[in-house]
């Protein structure tokens, strides 16, 4: 039989079997209609097991029955696996129209779809298809962590355990509970943070600890992780801070000033905050933490190239919320903010001075320095770095004059 | 359609006619793609033939050049309306299998299930500028409503997708060509004469 005929054949069946349930008007067509129920005796053939699950490594025996009314024999079919033809020595001839095939030592299937065991035609025409799922149970899912946004909603994530591939779609569920009351409660929102993750946006109780633990399963059984106990408390998080400005300090060309206000949505609570700076310049991805700026909403940045544009980021850690002992989640860092140093007179032309140079300029500024201090620092109480800046941006200010009426002049 | 169409009329069929091409052609190309994603997804072999897929309106059409208009509109509709109903069924089978393990191809299907609710609401506003009445779902009429679709195995679910998504593609086609002829200037008096016989 060639494949038109099979092709026909099926048709034919199926459009009387159709032809039944289906009124002339060529409106009519609705698929909740259009599907016969299907009784062995009206397929063309029947795939034994049909849909089965299995573990990987197992081995499995399966046969295809062609309907009579077909005409085939079993030497009249073969098998295919995901597209492939499985070979000949793995199929036995179980009576007249029956074929089975051999599978040992299954692989775990390729798709989570399932694989396709196809029954065919000796013309290739489909006779019939059972899909295998082939994996492993799913195992105990772990280290699952939660934040809290501004402690108005949770979201946690987790890890699918340690060998983590199934092979097989295995759905997660993360439930949680108010510890010594209440009744279990279902996370809806899955994969907002990730592949394992769910998002539980309101109705969550304060001051009282949460029970926390997910469920895995499959069709090859169920695993659920230990339970993790926290308090929203414990695990706050807040937005990055979103009004960072950067400015210059002067004419300073190797400083820049960063400011920043502490998160809004937190500003009702009892809370501490810490903040970090990140900058980098604009032609690098490497990225420079400052990490000691405390609970400051400010920092000068020092020690930057002259004349070139920074970007800087801040994030901000809300911590001992109403006294909680836990050390706080770090917000996601603040959309980056640019700003260039002044340009550096001195270096202009790319020409770097050179070491004996460096010493007489630096000898003459420390001269000069020491003179200044004199007349403008009334004691010692005001000596700091910020008066050093002081001194240079009035340094800068005087070499500039001078520069304008003496161009030729060089320090 | 009226015996001697207005201008009026003529011009806002035309529109619903480019509107409606253009809507078939990306419907066609998502469809394309979606047929992509669904073999590769289901593990099939995308030359596989499908002998039969029961409940598929066929695109294929013997004497279309002698359609007439109303006759074009109204197996676009019936199509359309199955495809509605076929693209739901799919998608609600791979939510229940494999959740949102692939949520592109979820939100592929959904897309395309919109944009064939869209074409069948379009092909309606068609058949009442003609003065057709728009056919009722059979569903609509039915007291006790469907009964259940039979539960097919699940070989038989990832094949009658790719018949489906197959045949829609075809049938986005066939729903170009179809507008294309609607969108042609009728006679001034309103012979019409297909409008007439059609059913």
């Amino acid at each position: 039989m060639n494949p038109e005929e099979t092709s026909r054949r099926l048709n034919q069946r199926k459009a009387d079997k159709h032809s039944r349930l289906h009124s002339s008007n060529p409106l009519s067509t609705n698929p909740h209609n259009g599907f016969p129920a299907l009784s062995p005796a009206a397929d063309p053939a029947v795939i034994s097991p049909q849909d089965p699950t299995l573990l990987i490594g197992s081995s499995l025996v399966a046969t295809c029955t062609v309907s009579p009314d077909m005409r085939l024999r079993a030497e009249d079919l073969y098998w295919t696996l995901n597209g492939r033809r499985l070979p000949a020595a793995s199929y036995a001839a179980l009576g007249p129209s029956t074929l089975s095939v051999a599978l040992a030592r299954l692989n775990g299937s390729r798709q989570q779809s399932g694989d396709n065991l196809v029954c065919h035609s000796r013309d290739g025409g489909i006779l019939a298809g059972s899909c295998l799922y082939v994996g492993l149970p799913p195992e105990k899912p772990v280290n699952i962590t939660c934040w809290s946004k501004n402690m108005k909603d949770l979201t946690c994530k987790w890890a699918p355990g340690t060998e983590g591939e199934t092979f097989l779609h295995t759905n997660y569920t993360l439930k949680y509970k108010r510890r010594w009351y209440g009744q279990d409660n279902t996370c809806q929102e899955y994969h907002t943070a990730g592949t394992y993750s769910c998002h539980i946006p309101k109705d969550l109780a304060l001051f009282t600890p949460y029970e926390i633990w997910v469920e895995a399963s499959n069709r090859l059984g169920v695993a659920v992780s230990d339970v993790v106990m926290l308090d929203i408390l414990d695990v706050v998080t807040t937005d990055p801070p979103s009004d960072v400005h950067v400015s210059r300090v002067g004419d300073l060309e190797d400083q820049l000033s960063v400011r920043w206000s502490s998160p809004p949505a937190l500003k009702d609570f009892l809370f501490q905050a810490k903040y970090q700076i990140q900058y980098r310049v604009e032609d690098s991805s490497e990225w420079k933490v400052v990490d000691d700026v405390g609970n400051q909403t400010s920092c000068r940045l020092a020690g930057l190239r002259p004349g070139t544009v920074y970007f800087v980021q801040v994030r901000c850690n809300p911590f001992s919320i109403y006294g909680s002992k836990k050390a706080g989640i770090w917000s996601d860092w603040s959309n980056p903010t640019a700003a260039s140093t002044p340009r550096s007179e001195r270096v202009a032309g790319g020409c770097d001075p050179k070491g004996g140079e460096q010493n007489t300029t630096l000898r003459r500024e420390l001269k000069q320095f020491f003179g200044w201090v004199k007349k403008h620092a009334y004691g010692c109480s005001n000596l700091g770095i910020k008066l050093y800046d002081q001194w240079r941006v009035w340094l800068q200010k005087s070499h500039k004059t001078r520069n304008q009426v003496l161009p030729g002049d060089k320090l | 359609m009226a015996a001697a169409e207005s201008p009026s009329t003529a011009l806002r069929r035309r529109d619903l006619c480019s509107r409606g091409i253009r809507l078939a052609g990306k419907m066609r190309a998502d469809v394309v793609d979606l047929l992509d994603a669904y073999v590769e997804q289901q593990g099939l072999d995308a030359s596989a033939s499908v002998a039969a897929v029961e409940g598929v309106p066929l695109a294929a059409v013997e004497r279309w050049d002698e359609q007439t208009g109303t006759q074009r509109l109204l197996e676009n509709l019936a199509a359309y309306r199955a495809f509605r109903a076929l693209l739901a069924q799919m998608l609600e089978e791979q939510r229940e299998q494999l959740g949102e393990a692939d949520a592109g191809l979820g939100r592929a299907l959904a897309a395309v299930l919109l944009q064939v609710s869209a074409f069948a609401y379009h092909l309606e506003e068609l058949l009442r500028l003609e003065s057709r009445g728009v056919p009722g779902e059979e569903g609509d009429e039915e007291e006790d409503g469907p009964p259940p679709p039979p539960r097919l195995s699940l070989f038989e679910q990832k094949l009658r997708g790719l018949g489906v998504l197959r045949e829609l593609a075809q049938w986005a086609v066939r729903s170009v060509r179809d507008l294309r002829q609607l969108a042609k200037p009728s006679p001034a008096t309103g012979a019409a004469p297909g409008l007439a016989e059609s059913p």
